[in-house]
């Protein structure tokens, strides 16, 4: 296990694409969040709403970076045909998986904890300060939700990681992952009845993972923070297995 | 003690209808450089990647040292192979790619540069590999597979895209990769490629070795005692040859083949008739003629699929 981790390190580092699907995650997410937290208007009492929320709300375009970096690190192997190579290296293909899906998970971690930072910074330097709690990392609320979106990069990375070694095509995995994240939140706009509309939030992986920002208001949201990254946790495990088990069945 | 090198036995295989592999079983020895040889789609590939344990088969067995190549750990000491030249990233450079598979064994930077020096890349190794020729490509390959030292090497079609240089190279390479005492699999589409350079041959066809035996054995079998008979009577002679016993075959305008009869009768039975000839001598088949020979089958039998497909 050791050496397929060294490996798939060697093999992450030593191209420029992972590196700028990262700077890209880091510098889209700030970009986003900034500018989200710079239309808010503030008056003496507060800014209204969930400012936490508001600042961090640069996952919403990161993640899709997140998404590209891990689908890419599989499917580019099948379409160059170096999934040979490395799985005549390693040749259990559990081991090889898990090197993969570990690498990934650390890369994301970093890249995704400078993402999430960064937007705070972007935030406290934007918002004025009003003794506002929202943004302070001391703050319970305001921590579980910085954790909790660089929990839930990893495990979109993981779910895109999962789909990619199932389908073994770019496009294809990418068309998937996005529509999945996106087409979700887009489709729930157009149902008028509360209870589809809330299930839908409830399941969609996008949706119920970032309930894990929600500083306020707590009890009128579809699902409790903890509860919705676990929904995403979910949809991760299931990728991850459906791709493990046909890597292993499938001819490579 | 099991077998060294590879020995590969009944393994059958089946692409939707199609039976990839049919009962191919052979063995690859220490200290010799095997040809497998077979037309395209014959099954050479797919039995290297059975053999790799990438690809599953239905029945059979394929075995490195006695083992099965997923039960091996740190397998590129065991096996190194070159399947496909073109596997590569583009953006990665040629000494990275070699460096990801040293750290995947275990193996130092250090031998990574020794490989790369082996096979002549030192001035490219640092550009990255999807600027590299196919000839370049190569010659990574066959570094990536010397990596892990090991007593088995197996490289398909090797001589793809190398240049007259190159294909030199890659025969003096192999002959001596074989004289250090490693078993040595080389396949090929092509007999020309490898009739100097290999000592033992397999030919596969329809997913199945139709020959496997020494290089010197094989043109014994196939010359047989065939005769060289050149006449301008072809067809008065075919008949009387024939008459007498013989099996005749037109092999050019006015040569034929007799096998069956020793050439002395073969001159008598002429002389009897007054077939006029210029010319009879002991036939001897190239390697090129034992290969046409023993996989016309498989090609013909390839080039009626679309027919049947179409009924």
């Amino acid at each position: 296990m050791r050496v397929a981790l060294h490996a798939e390190w060697t093999k992450i580092r030593t191209v420029p694409s992972p590196l700028w699907l990262l700077v890209g995650t880091v510098a889209a997410t700030v970009a986003l969040s900034a500018g989200a937290t710079s239309v808010v208007n503030c008056t003496a009492s507060g800014c209204g709403g969930d400012t936490t929320k508001l600042s961090l709300m640069g996952v919403y375009i990161g993640q899709a970076l997140v998404a590209i970096l891990a689908v890419l690190i599989v499917s580019g192997e099948y379409g160059s045909g170096m999934i040979r190579t490395t799985l005549a290296a390693v040749p259990r293909r559990a081991i090889a998986f898990a090197a993969k899906a570990i690498t990934l998970t650390g890369v994301v971690a970093v890249g995704g904890t400078v993402a999430v930072l960064g937007s705070v910074l972007a935030g406290r330097l934007v918002l004025p300060d009003l003794g506002d709690q929202a943004l302070s990392l001391t703050n319970g609320p305001a921590m579980r939700a910085v954790v909790g979106t660089v929990l839930y990069l990893i495990l979109i990375a993981l779910l895109s990681l999962g789909i990619a070694t199932a389908m073994r095509d770019s496009a294809t995995s990418i068309g998937i992952v996005l529509g999945l994240l996106y087409i979700v939140p887009i489709l729930v706009q157009t149902i008028s009845d509360p209870y589809w509309q809330r299930l839908l939030q409830k399941i969609a992986p996008m949706s119920a993972g970032l309930a894990v920002q929600a500083t306020t208001d707590l009890h009128s949201l579809p699902i409790s923070p903890w509860a919705g990254l676990g929904v995403t946790a979910a949809w991760a495990i299931a990728a991850l297995s459906v791709g493990g088990l046909l890597l292993r069945m499938r001819d490579a | 003690m099991s077998a060294p090198g590879i020995v590969v036995a009944g393994l059958r295989k089946r692409y939707g209808p199609t039976l990839a592999l049919d009962g191919m079983s052979f063995s690859v020895r220490p200290g010799l450089v095997t040809g497998f040889l077979g037309p395209n789609g014959a099954g050479k590939s797919t039995t290297m990647r059975v053999i790799l344990g990438l690809d599953a088969v239905e029945e059979g067995t394929a075995l490195i040292d006695g083992r099965p190549y997923r039960s091996l750990r740190h397998p590129l000491t065991h096996v190194g192979s070159l399947l496909d030249a073109a596997a590569l990233h583009p953006g990665r450079s040629g000494r990275n790619h070699l460096l990801w598979l040293a750290h995947s064994q275990g193996l130092a930077a250090r031998r990574v540069d020794q490989v790369i020096e082996e096979v002549g890349l030192a001035s490219a190794a640092r550009r990255k590999a999807g600027g590299y020729s196919l000839g370049m490509r190569q010659r990574l390959g066959i570094a990536a597979a010397l990596l892990g030292d090991p007593p088995i090497i197996m490289l398909d079609e090797p001589f793809n895209g190398m240049d007259p240089d190159g294909i030199i190279w890659m025969r003096g390479f192999l002959r001596s990769l074989a004289a250090q005492g490693r078993a040595v699999l080389v396949s090929s589409h092509l007999m020309s490629e490898v009739q100097d350079t290999a000592d033992h041959l397999v030919v596969v066809g329809r997913g199945k070795a139709i020959a496997d035996a020494g290089v010197a054995e094989l043109i014994a079998a196939a010359s047989g005692n065939r005769v060289a008979l050149r006449t301008t009577a072809g067809a008065h002679a075919m008949k009387v040859l024939a008459r007498a016993g013989a099996t005749v075959a037109a092999t050019g305008r006015d040569t034929i083949a007799v096998s069956g009869l020793p050439a002395d009768r073969i001159v008598t039975v002429l002389n009897e008739s007054a077939v006029p000839f210029s010319e009879v001598s002991a036939h001897r088949a190239t390697l090129e003629d034992v290969y046409l020979d023993l996989t016309r089958e498989a090609v013909e039998f390839r080039a009626a699929t679309p027919t049947e497909v179409r009924r």
